[in-house]
This record gives structure tokens, C-alpha cells and sequence, in this order.
């Protein structure tokens, strides 16, 4: 029996190297059936695997071969590179593998020369020979042939679309997330770990959360880039991975090219073709000047070209005054600034100990702003990887600022107040008049401390802006403020003749609270209006959220903070207020975590002056253009699909097809998938799409169907299908 | 589900251990193993001797393009006759069909005319995780001093269709080097083939 199955065996080996393409099935398909001399045609070789076979990447991976194509083909036709769709990761995990299951479409560009004279049909060959594998490996290969006609005009074949959706699976080439590699720590023998990620981006551009990224390397023989993925972040505005790099021989790659990989769930992954130099170190570590200029143009809502002003001297000013100003805020100016006043005045007669008082008082103040600083590092850098970054890619943080800034103007009009509680202050005010330098050192501590829940004009974008950078910047901007804090109190320690030009505390510091609270109220008009480019007409409903949010804090400063009876109810109903309006018009109306921008029914949507005429999408929309004989795209996209953005930006809100629609008099429509309405899920079941990105071309022709264009597009599909529509 | 969850564990511990240990200019790690005639085997007994350890599966093209040739057996039967040792070790798991018992291993070894020192038995997969055989086949050379002197491929012809003959052997020049009392000028590369089907 055992010789039987050894016999078995070698036959199955034998069978297995002769056999033509056991498992696998190939064909040459074509994207046109006549080509013009000049053009350049697709041409697609189509391997067709049983269940469970599989061939391989142009990077096998840890074993297999990459399938070969060695063209034979007639004079004036050469083949270009051929372009691998996107392939998966095979298992086992110790053994990946990099390859297709089911079928794939190699493609492979054909120049056609432009003297080839129009003649008798040409034969197209190539024998392909690849490794299938199921549990075992089996090298097959065949030879693969193709017509084509040479003519005065291309004619579309139908394998066409079939090579459209394939090149729709091949990576893209424009690197949408500038992404760059560094190496993580030096070597560990043979293994060495890299790291490939983003700076974190401060854009205004939607950050998008990936369920999984991933990079898949070139192959190599001098190192191998291994498989297993360590994911750090996957929001499209902080991208970060870890992989394991392995050494033959030579040196440590200088740099690294592949594909990079992003999914989310539901849609098909998608990948970018890569190439950049390894660094020695993560780049953020150097690139302090960057950072520093994109959070503010996040903050003013425009992008990154704007923001080249000197933005840090800027906001080192902001916080300097701001830190001024914190000294007549009303928090501080009651308590503080008289007691040292007071070391200041005692002391006249001995100028230099109340130099040094000052400068104990300064140290003090400091000492209490490098703490502070240091608990925003902290924070920063624990909450780093988890996405603290990601607050700068969305609105939520101008509209959590937004309500703040309002409440500190509804601060200091003294709708309500902030107390610390009484006991603080009486404590302090035992400390601080202690005499010497540790009273005038704990007056900085304490100033700090009271300061703290204070926030004055200009302060709130000096930390909003510190926030986001180093820290190393952070330590500056909150060293600043402290020196705002503590500059009054130097230079009277110098010159303690000038406290007579000081106003005297009294009734006018109420009212100038109030006045103060003019420029907060305006900040906050400035912030809401920033907040529109986030949610268009919508921001209403922040509008009506601040108004219940004063609301509440009247009914807090008012019938809780001051009133005598009942103070619990009040207490309640603010709260109530507090969680109903967040509830109906932050949430429900405003879905202020996923904003999009959405047109009303009539309108247009234009993303510039000569931007596309968008009309929101509806059936009627549709038919009723059509009735008029006008040619429809339809974009159905959504705000969470950044294959939809990229599409939009890179295919259809461009210059050429802005031009061509105008010329084909076409009515663009936009539907917004972003919270799944039933028309357009019905719309895009309709034509066995699971989601978005779909983009429709519906012909002039009130009979054809529309043209489905891939999901992944180039300015070339998108013309070319209008193309079509018209002449149809 | 545990278990499969405590075998990944398992092998996990084991590569990463095995990371560690196997290492070119390292000393290669003692195993202990079973070779087809129940002989038991012990690496560090041929210490003394050079050992090449080939990761094998005939079933396997890439392999199996090395013997089909008479490369691979004009390889074994040159280098121990020059005293080399050559232990194959196949890790293929028993539930594959590629799996052989020691029965048709022997069958199969008269059969190819393999010239080698012993064919271990390593069904676990114990030596092949040990030494982080990747592929079949990935080629181990030792020197007299138990170090690992090569890793890798056999040779640059990543393919199962070329001619062995005609392709640079990284595992001949090893040992030429080591004979000649040279340093080994390739001493990594990455290794090409198949899976090595182990079990999971």
C-alpha cells in the first residue's frame, strides 16, 4: 500500500510539471479592438484560479515567485511595465506570502508606434508562467495571445471595462498622505525597525480613522521588509507603522519603495505606490518650523500656504500680553496684586531686597508655568498615539472652543461666577503675608494657580496654539505667559515710583470686567464663524447650543450660585438645559463629531467661484436633467470615504472637467452618503455597489444606462466616460 | 480557538526565541531529533565537522527543481565524501499530503539517490522552528566550531525551473571558503521556495 501511495505521489509530481495551467486558466484581453498608430492600448493578462489556488505579487513575499510575462510581439509594439493590482497578504502568518486568490488582471501598457502603417491584423504573445499554490506548488505557465487591428480609429473592445475596474485596483501614484520612513532605533544584529508615518497633520482635512494600514515592500535581495504590521495609528492625518526590516547583506537600505495600504471596512482596500529615503530619525524631531506653522492655519480654517507669517513670534506676543493682561483679570487682581504690591510698597526703603523679592516672585510664577507646561506634555504625549493630533483634524475642537470662550465671556459679564472656593484665598492670603522671599515666592505659585481658571483675551489662542506643538514650544509659549504675569511686578520692584501711576482697586475693576468681556464675546463670533466651514448652514445649531448653554449659565450664576432656596432644582434644570441641547442640536441636528457640508434642497454647492455647479442628488434630479437632453454625472460620496475626497480631488473638481462638463452642458450631482440615507443606498444597490465612492455618467441619451465608472478614478475615466455620454 | 490562539502563542515564543538564537556568526543551537531509521541525533555530535542542515519538501517545486536536475544529489554526494555533513530535515506536518512516514521517506531517498548523512524526521516542526526555516529549501551551513557561518537560499536563482548547474551556489562557496580557511563572503541571503507546511 505504501508503495502505492509513493507511487501516488511521484505521479502527482509528474502530472503537476507538465500539466498547462492545471489550476490556473490565462487569457490575453485587450482594451481596444483597433488602435490607431500612435496610441497606447491596455492590455490585460487574466489568470483565472480555481478555489483555494493562488499566484503571486511581483513580491512574492516569504516564499512563492511572482508571475512572469515574456512578450512576443511584432515590430512597433513595445510593452510597457506591467501594473500589479493590489494584492492580499496569504497566510501562514510566519510564512507571508504576497498574493491573489480567485482571479487577477495583470495589466501592461502597449505603445503602438506611430509610422506603423494600418494592415492585416497582429498577433499579440506572451507566455506567462507562474507558481500556483493551494497546500502545495505547482509551476504552470502557457502561452497567451491577442489581435489586434491597426486602424485610422480606436475602437473600445469589450474587455474594456473589465481593464478599467483592474487598473482601478492598481495602486495610485500621488502619495495624498506624505508619508516618510525613519529608522526607530538602531540595529539589533540582522533586525532593525522602521517606522513609515506622517507628520501629524494640523489640516483642516477631514481625518479619517483606516481600520487597518499596512505597507507592502518591493522586493529585495539585499533585505527583506517582513511582513507582520505593527500598527501605532491609523488616522489619516497621523499615520504610523512599525516594521521589521531584515539584512542580507551590504548596508541598512537607504531607502524603501512598495505599496501603501489602507482599509476601512466595507470597501476595498486601497494602496499607493510609494518610494522615499529612510531617515535616521523620525522627522518630527527636526522639523519644529513645520509644525509650528500648521496649526495656526487649521485655526484660521484655510490650509497651509497661509500660514507662512511669522506665526510663532506672534503667538509668543499673545502670550506675553495675555499673561499682562491675566493681572487685572478679576480672578487674580483682587488678591494678588496687593499683596505684592504691598511687599513692593513696604519696602521702599530698601531697593535691592525688593529687587530680589521680584525676581523670587518672577521664579515663582515660572516655576508654576513649567508645571503646567509639563502636565500639557504629559498629556500630550500619552494621549499622542491614541490621536490627540486628530482634535486638530476636526471641528469638534473650534466648537468644545467655541462654548468655552463664550463661557468666559458669560464669565465676565458676571452672569455666573468661578470660584475656586473661599478657603483657597484665605489660605493664600495667610501664606503670601509672610514676609521674605518665600512669601513673595509662594505669591507666584499662587498667582498662577488663581490664574489658571482665568482665561484672558489673547490667551486662549496662545495655548490653543501651544497645544498642538513640541514641547519645547509648549515650555516657551507657557514660560511667556508666565513673563506676562510676572512683568508688572519686576519692573515696579525697579522702580517703585511708578505705583502711583497704577489706578487704585475699586468699583471701576467690576466694571472693567465686564468690558472685557467684549473682545471674549467677539473671539467666540470669530470661532463660530470658522466653525461654518465646517458645517455650512448647520452651524445654526451651534448658535442655538450657545444660546441654551447662556441659558443655563444664568440659571446656574443665578437661582444656584446666588440664590438662597432651591437651589438644587436649579442646579438640575441648568443641567437638564446643559444635556438637552447638547443632545438635540450638537447631535441630532448638527452631528458636530461628523460634520459635513450639506447643500439645501435647492441650492447649489460650489467648493470655489468656478468650481462645479453641485446640485444635490435625487431621482427626480436626475430625470427631470435628463428630460431636458442634459448629460448627468452623479458623485455619491461621503465625508468618512477618503477614496471619495481623493476621486474628488484628483478627477472630478479639476480644471479640465469643470471645463467639460460646462461644454456638454451636464448637470453634476452630489449625493452625500455619509448618513447611509435609504434613497441612496437603494440607488447604489441598484447597481451591486456596497458603498461609496460610485460616480454615475448618465448619457445624453434619455434611453442608455448610465455608465458606472471604477471606483478608484483618473481625470482620463471621468472625461472619457462624457465623452462617451454625448456621443451616444 | 484556545488552542489555536495558545499554538500562535506557542509559536511565537518559539520564533522569537529562535530569533534570538540563530544567528549568522552566532554558534547554531544543539537540537535533538529523530531521523527515519529512529537513530537519534544530536548536532552537537558532529561537532568538529562542517553540517549543512537543507529544509526539505520534494513536493515542493523549488526543491524538487534541485534534485529532478541531479544538482542537489552531485551536491550531497561531493560534500560528504570531502567529509560534510548533511542532515536534511523535513518539517512538512503529518496532515499534509507532502507529509512523509519514515517508510516512504526511505522509499524516497533510494529512490532521488540522496546522498546525505540523515533525513530527520521533524514533523513538530522543532528544528525548522528552531532554526526559522522559512522555505523549502533554506540552506544552514555550520562550521567545525559550531558557528553559523551561512543562511539563506541555495542559490540566486529564485525559481523552479532554472538549471541548477548554471546558477551561483551561496552553500558550495560556504564551504569552498571554509575548506580554503577563508571567511564566507555571502554569508545571508534571503531565502526562496515554498512554505514549509508546518503544522498548525
Amino acid at each position: 500500500v505504501r508503495r502505492i501511495g509513493i507511487l501516488f505521489v511521484a505521479c502527482f509530481c509528474l502530472a503537476a510539471l507538465t500539466a498547462h495551467a492545471a489550476h490556473t486558466q490565462a487569457q490575453l484581453m485587450l482594451s481596444a479592438d483597433t488602435a490607431r498608430p500612435g496610441d497606447t492600448i491596455w492590455v490585460g493578462v487574466d489568470l483565472k484560479m480555481e478555489p483555494a489556488w493562488h499566484t503571486y505579487w511581483k513580491n512574492p513575499g516569504a516564499a512563492g515567485m511572482a508571475t512572469k510575462i515574456e512578450w512576443q510581439l511584432p515590430p512597433g509594439i513595445t510593452a510597457g511595465e506591467t501594473q500589479w493590482p493590489l494584492p492580499e497578504k496569504l497566510p501562514p502568518a510566519e510564512v507571508t506570502t504576497y498574493g491573489y486568490n480567485h482571479e487577477v488582471v495583470l495589466l501592461v501598457p502597449l505603445k503602438i508606434a506611430a509610422d506603423l502603417k494600418p494592415g492585416p491584423l497582429l498577433d499579440l504573445k506572451a507566455k506567462v508562467s507562474w507558481l500556483e499554490c493551494k497546500e502545495a506548488c505547482i509551476p504552470a505557465g502557457t502561452t497567451v495571445e491577442a489581435k489586434l487591428n491597426i486602424g485610422r480609429e480606436t475602437k473600445i473592445s469589450t474587455d474594456a471595462a473589465t481593464i478599467d475596474l483592474w487598473k482601478s485596483k492598481t495602486p495610485q501614484t500621488n502619495d495624498v498622505y506624505s508619508l516618510s520612513a525613519w529608522w526607530e532605533k538602531p540595529a539589533n544584529g540582522d533586525t532593525r525597525p522602521l517606522i513609515i508615518g506622517n507628520q501629524p497633520a494640523m489640516v483642516a482635512a477631514k481625518n479619517v480613522k483606516y481600520d487597518s494600514v499596512d505597507f507592502f515592500p518591493d522586493a529585495s535581495d539585499q533585505f527583506e521588509i517582513q511582513a507582520a504590521t505593527e500598527i501605532i495609528s491609523a488616522y489619516s492625518a497621523d499615520i504610523r507603522l512599525r516594521k521589521l526590516v531584515k539584512k542580507y547583506s551590504g548596508d541598512w537600505p537607504k531607502e524603501v519603495s512598495g505599496v501603501f495600504v489602507t482599509s476601512v471596512h466595507g470597501n476595498p482596500p486601497q494602496g499607493i505606490q510609494v518610494k522615499f529615503p529612510i531617515s535616521d530619525k523620525d522627522p518630527a524631531s527636526e522639523a519644529v518650523s513645520r509644525t509650528g506653522v500648521a496649526p495656526v492655519s487649521n485655526f484660521s480654517g484655510q490650509n497651509m500656504e497661509t500660514g507662512k507669517m511669522p506665526v510663532l513670534p506672534l503667538m509668543l506676543l499673545y502670550a506675553f500680553i495675555g499673561g499682562l493682561i491675566l493681572n487685572i483679570m478679576p480672578c487674580v487682581l483682587p488678591v494678588i496684586a496687593l499683596k505684592i504690591l504691598g511687599f513692593i510698597n513696604h519696602g521702599q526703603h530698601e531697593p535691592l531686597r525688593v529687587r530680589a523679592l521680584g525676581l523670587v516672585y518672577t521664579a515663582g510664577v515660572l516655576v508654576s508655568f513649567l508645571a503646567l507646561a509639563a502636565v500639557v506634555i504629559g498629556v500630550k504625549a500619552a494621549g499622542h498615539h491614541a490621536g490627540w493630533g486628530m482634535q486638530f483634524g476636526s471641528p469638534v475642537f473650534i466648537v468644545v472652543l467655541t462654548t468655552l470662550v463664550t463661557l468666559v465671556s458669560l464669565n465676565l459679564f458676571g452672569v455666573f461666577e468661578v470660584n475656586l472656593g473661599g478657603q483657597a484665598l484665605s489660605a493664600a492670603g495667610q501664606l503670601a503675608s509672610k514676609q521674605g522671599a518665600p512669601g513673595a515666592f509662594f505669591n507666584g505659585l499662587l498667582a498662577t494657580a488663581l490664574a489658571t481658571p482665568c482665561t484672558a483675551p489673547f490667551l486662549a489662542p496662545a495655548l490653543g496654539f501651544a497645544f498642538a506643538q513640541s514641547s519645547s514650544l509648549i515650555l516657551l509659549i507657557f514660560l511667556f505667559v508666565g513673563l506676562g504675569l510676572a512683568a508688572p511686578y519686576v519692573v515696579l520692584s525697579w522702580n517703585p515710583a511708578w505705583l502711583k501711576f497704577l489706578p487704585k482697586p475699586g468699583a471701576w475693576m467690576e466694571k472693567f470686567k465686564i468690558a472685557m468681556g467684549f473682545p471674549m464675546l467677539a473671539t467666540a463670533v470669530w470661532l463660530f464663524n470658522l466653525a461654518y466651514d465646517y458645517y455650512g448652514k448647520n452651524v445654526l445649531w451651534l448658535g442655538v447650543f450657545l444660546v441654551v448653554v447662556a441659558f443655563a449659565a444664568w440659571i446656574f450664576g443665578e437661582l444656584f450660585q446666588r440664590a438662597r432656596a432651591r437651589r438644587g432644582l436649579a442646579l438640575v434644570i441648568a443641567l437638564i438645559l446643559l444635556i438637552g441641547g447638547y443632545a438635540y442640536a450638537l447631535e441630532d441636528q448638527l452631528h458636530w463629531r461628523t460634520p459635513m457640508v450639506i447643500a439645501d434642497a435647492t441650492g447649489s454647492l460650489q467648493e470655489s467661484p468656478d468650481g462645479i455647479h453641485w446640485q444635490r442628488w435625487s431621482p427626480q434630479a436626475v430625470t427631470e436633467a435628463r428630460s431636458e437632453g442634459r448629460p448627468v454625472l452623479v458623485d455619491f460620496t461621503a465625508d468618512w470615504c477618503l477614496t471619495c475626497q481623493v476621486n474628488k480631488k484628483i478627477a472630478i473638481e479639476i480644471p479640465s472637467v469643470r471645463q467639460k462638463l460646462k461644454e456638454l452642458n451636464a448637470v453634476a450631482l452630489i449625493g452625500d452618503y455619509t448618513h447611509f440615507p435609504d434613497d441612496i443606498t437603494a440607488e447604489l444597490n441598484r447597481y451591486s455597489r456596497a458603498g461609496v465612492p460610485m460616480v454615475l455618467v448618465y448619457p445624453k441619451d434619455v434611453d442608455a444606462q448610465p455608465i458606472v465608472l471604477p471606483e478608484v478614478l483618473t481625470p482620463g475615466i471621468v472625461l472619457g466616460a462624457l465623452n462617451r455620454a454625448t456621443k451616444q | 480557538m484556545i488552542m489555536k490562539t495558545a499554538f500562535a502563542l506557542f509559536a511565537a515564543l518559539t520564533l522569537a526565541s529562535a530569533a534570538l538564537a540563530v544567528e549568522v556568526g552566532k554558534p547554531a543551537p544543539d537540537f535533538t531529533a529523530q531521523d527515519i531509521n529512529g537513530k537519534t541525533i544530536h548536532l552537537s555530535d558532529y561537532k568538529g565537522k562542517i553540517v549543512v542542515l537543507e529544509s526539505y519538501n520534494s513536493d515542493c517545486p523549488f526543491c524538487h527543481n534541485q534534485y529532478k536536475t541531479g544538482a542537489m544529489q552531485a551536491m550531497q554526494r561531493d560534500l560528504t565524501a570531502k567529509g560534510v555533513v548533511w542532515l536534511l530535515v523535513n518539517s512538512v506536518n503529518p496532515k499534509n499530503f507532502s507529509h512523509r512516514t519514515p517508510e516512504q521517506a526511505k522509499a524516497e531517498m533510494a529512490q532521488e539517490k540522496m546522498d546525505v548523512t540523515a533525513w530527520i524526521d521533524d514533523s513538530s516542526g522543532a528544528v525548522g522552528h528552531l532554526y526559522d526555516m522559512k522555505t523549502t529549501p533554506d540552506m544552514y551551513v555550520i562550521d567545525k566550531d559550531g558557528v553559523l557561518v551561512y543562511e539563506g537560499a541555495i542559490d540566486n536563482q529564485p525559481d523552479p525551473v532554472h538549471d541548477p548547474s548554471k546558477a551561483q551556489n551561496y552553500v558550495n562557496a560556504a564551504i569552498d571558503a571554509l575548506l580554503a580557511g577563508k571567511t564566507v563572503a555571502v554569508a545571508e541571503t534571503k531565502p526562496y521556495g515554498c512554505s514549509v507546511k508546518y503544522a498548525d
